[in-house]
């Protein structure tokens, strides 16, 4: 990508930083929110990923960047939900685990 | 012989065929972004590690209650501001206008340097109500500890930004920036913000 193609995007900028603001208070308001455990689990990730995936398209200009360069990127999230997956398991049916945390 | 010629010319024009950078980026970004995924392998290790430990623990304090919900908003706001104010640092820099490149590293350096006293704030709280390592009056020995290793690990990396970013700005206002050397150091500092919503998110909230 020539890295002279697109003006500097300093309204962007500033559109994004008011909707990260945005998301913020809605992470805040889910934190604070009466919900079961599992919802807020599933509305917070959802609101994680919308802000780091606008943090990584604008911010970091991924959005200008070869597709390549950008399935790089989901390397560390697509390894983090195979570790989830291999441990989660683990914390389930045990009482030995309970135990060593006493 | 001209057949085997214009294959050849027809695999070096591939993406993966030698004749071009696959990734389509200077090889002085591209270590920044293999440094970002390695760095965010290990953040991954330690959001898993404490997810795992949250799960095993009977219970878990309630950390809007233990912790100080303003100044960890307040916080997350600077880190985001200071984020957005270094990509205009980068646009600017892009556009060869130093002037305003120094100028916006130095808000970029205020931010996390304003987060940095809160977070400074929060731990010696922390500690002065009893937390360490090993033990928390909050009962469950994990929450302490997973604090003091996912946020000491998390400032010591804006710590480290501060630095480097302080480094560009030097060289910016002596004239000898490049603006591949900004755009590395807020590459940097983006993940760190990208790294804070996810403690916010999962350490704070959840």
């Amino acid at each position: 990508m020539s890295e002279h193609a697109h003006p500097v995007g300093y309204k962007q900028y500033l559109k994004t930083w008011f909707w990260l603001l945005v998301l913020t208070l809605l992470a805040l308001g889910m934190g604070y929110a009466p919900l079961g455990a599992g919802l807020k689990a599933f509305l917070l990730v959802t609101v994680t990923l919308a802000k780091i995936v606008l943090i990584a398209m604008i911010f970091m200009h991924l959005q200008f960047e070869k597709l390549n360069l950008v399935m790089l990127t989901f390397a560390p999230l697509i390894l983090a939900i195979i570790l989830l997956a291999f441990t989660f398991p683990e914390t389930r049916g045990s009482a030995t685990h309970v135990l060593m945390l006493r | 012989m001209d057949a085997s010629i214009a294959e050849q010319q027809r695999i070096l024009a591939s993406d993966w065929g030698g004749g071009k950078s696959p990734f389509g980026t200077s090889w002085s970004k591209f270590m920044m972004w293999i440094f970002i995924i390695s760095d965010a392998l290990t953040f991954a290790g330690f959001l898993v590690a404490y997810g795992f430990m949250r799960s095993i623990s009977p219970e878990w304090p309630d950390q809007t209650q233990v912790f100080d919900m303003r100044l960890i908003t307040f916080m997350t706001f600077a880190l985001i501001s200071s984020s957005a104010v270094m990509a205009c640092a980068v646009g600017a820099a892009r556009a060869g206008d130093a002037k305003a490149a120094f100028k916006f590293l130095v808000l970029t350096i205020g931010g996390g340097i304003i987060f940095l006293g809160c977070q400074v704030y929060e731990w010696s709280h922390f500690i002065g109500e009893g937390a360490t390592l090993t033990s928390n009056p909050w009962g469950v020995a994990q929450f302490a500890a997973s604090f003091f290793l996912i946020t000491g690990f998390h400032g010591f990396h804006v710590l480290s930004g501060v630095f480097i970013l302080a480094v560009v700005a030097i060289r910016a206002a002596m004239g000898k920036y490049s603006a591949d050397s900004v755009e590395n150091a807020g590459l940097y500092w983006h993940f760190i913000d990208v790294v804070w919503v996810f403690v916010f998110a999962f350490f704070y909230l959840m």
